[in-house]
């Protein structure tokens, strides 16, 4: 837990610098008190004082430094069945039903596109990190054919995307990344948690059962689950091993 | 202000159209058992307001977490706020309708969502007395037409939405069969 703070604090202090040179940087979201966090399947983010929001089609940025008076800089058309977006240190990671989109925001207020994976048609919320994106692939008759699992991309060169591992899951849907640790929402086979210090090689570490898990925010110390009940929430103090602390029932 | 009215009293003769049979060329349509939209007019629908008291789940999306809440969307109705400053007391304590909504994003204390095809930003700073700080129209275009309570929940026979106002539900009536869902 330390080190990953102290690892925040590396990349938040070096993006701090690399941004001084532009006029707003979006720095990096995780370390940024002013927003909070949302679970893998959101739609819409914020990053610095822009708010990126995907509808089925489209990408629309909306400068929301005057919050009275936003302000659409810009739209993308992405492609079709755009899923989930998720923000990590000046990229924006877009999961659609055939493949996954990174975005730069290099200039914040018109994101670029400047890679991408594709995949057979299947539902695709993503985690990344500066390294790696974790994607889980659900295929089933509503999402498509994809063979249902874990896919671990290499992004260190974002431009192309390498396809490091897949990992089989019967039933993968939203999913959480904090430090070395993967938890991945497995509906009703529960919230699966992987060692991932070593990425192209997820290590199983145990499953959590008791409900049809959905998504997953981990916070601080805290796992969030959105389960089909309510919601659920675990101390990770110690990451490897999820305590129950709280189910708020529907 | 007149042309609200007129609205209001055209919309509420609108259950009255459903017994003209659509006319499609080449498709007859039939009477039958099915789900009728309940209209709101669009101005009402996008109301927003808080409610202290908890309400329950039916209809669960996605989840947010900022300092001490977490926040729960009730796809098409609003979002459920939940006080977790001490995670073993974790406990629903009230309810921003926002109708039309699916999406949440929170920068200091301005919470962004969307209703229907608009953007909105909501000040909720003091959950009791949350205010709309500005309401950004059509920014989603695609929202006008995709939205939760466009559809039923159940297959089977529907009545086409209109697009003039929005939906807020369905009922159970003798309808045309002018929609079918899977």
């Amino acid at each position: 837990m330390n080190v990953f703070i102290k690892r925040i604090f590396i990349v938040f202090t070096l993006s701090v610098f690399i941004n001084s040179c532009t006029k707003d940087g979006a720095g990096n979201t995780s370390a940024d008190a002013s927003t909070g966090k949302a679970g893998s399947l959101s739609k819409f983010t914020i990053v610095g004082s822009f708010l990126y929001a995907v509808d089925n089609h489209y990408l629309y940025t909306y400068d929301i430094s005057n919050a009275s008076n936003p302000v659409r800089t810009n739209t993308s058309e992405i492609n079709f069945d755009i899923e989930t977006i998720y923000p990590f240190n000046n990229r924006l990671f877009i999961g659609t039903r055939t493949g996954l989109y990174i975005y730069s925001l290099e200039s914040p207020s018109s994101p670029v596109k400047v890679g991408e994976a594709q995949h057979a048609r299947s539902c695709d919320p993503v985690v990344a990190n500066d390294t790696i994106a974790f994607v889980t692939l659900k295929g089933n008759s509503f999402c498509g054919p994809a063979e249902s699992g874990l896919y671990v991309h290499d992004i260190r060169n974002v431009f192309q995307p390498v396809l490091l591992r897949t990992v089989s899951l019967a039933n993968p849907e939203g999913l959480g990344l904090q430090g070395h640790y993967l938890y991945i929402c497995c509906n009703n086979d529960g919230l699966m948690v992987f060692n991932v210090a070593d990425p192209a090689n997820p290590v199983f570490v145990k499953t959590i059962t008791g409900g049809y898990f959905k998504d997953v925010i981990p916070y601080g110390n805290q796992l969030i689950c959105y389960v089909s009940t309510g919601i659920t929430l675990y101390d990770i103090s110690n990451p490897a091993d999820p305590v129950l602390v709280k189910h708020i029932s529907n | 202000m007149r042309i609200c009215i007129v609205i209001f009293i055209l919309f509420s003769f609108s259950s009255c159209w459903t017994k003209v049979k659509p006319v499609t060329p080449g498709i007859d349509y039939k009477r039958v058992w099915g789900n009728k939209p309940v209209y709101d007019a669009a101005a009402n629908a996008k109301l927003i307001s808080y409610s202290s008291a908890p309400m329950p789940v039916s209809n669960p999306g996605n989840i947010y977490a900022k300092g001490n809440f977490l926040y729960q969307l009730e796809i098409g109705k609003g979002i459920h706020v939940i006080d977790n400053s001490i995670p073993a007391q974790a406990a629903r304590i009230g309810f921003i309708t926002v109708n039309g909504s699916s999406q949440i994003s929170i920068r200091n204390n301005l919470l962004y969502t969307n209703s229907y095809d608009d953007l909105l930003v909501i000040d909720i700073t003091d959950l009791n007395n949350i205010s709309e700080v500005k309401r950004v129209s059509g920014a989603f275009p695609e929202g006008r037409y995709n939205y939760y309570f466009i559809e039923p929940v159940e297959s089977g026979y529907y009545e086409c939405p209109r697009y003039d106002s929005v939906v807020i539900g369905w009922v159970k009536d003798s309808i045309w069969s002018s929609c079918y869902k899977n």
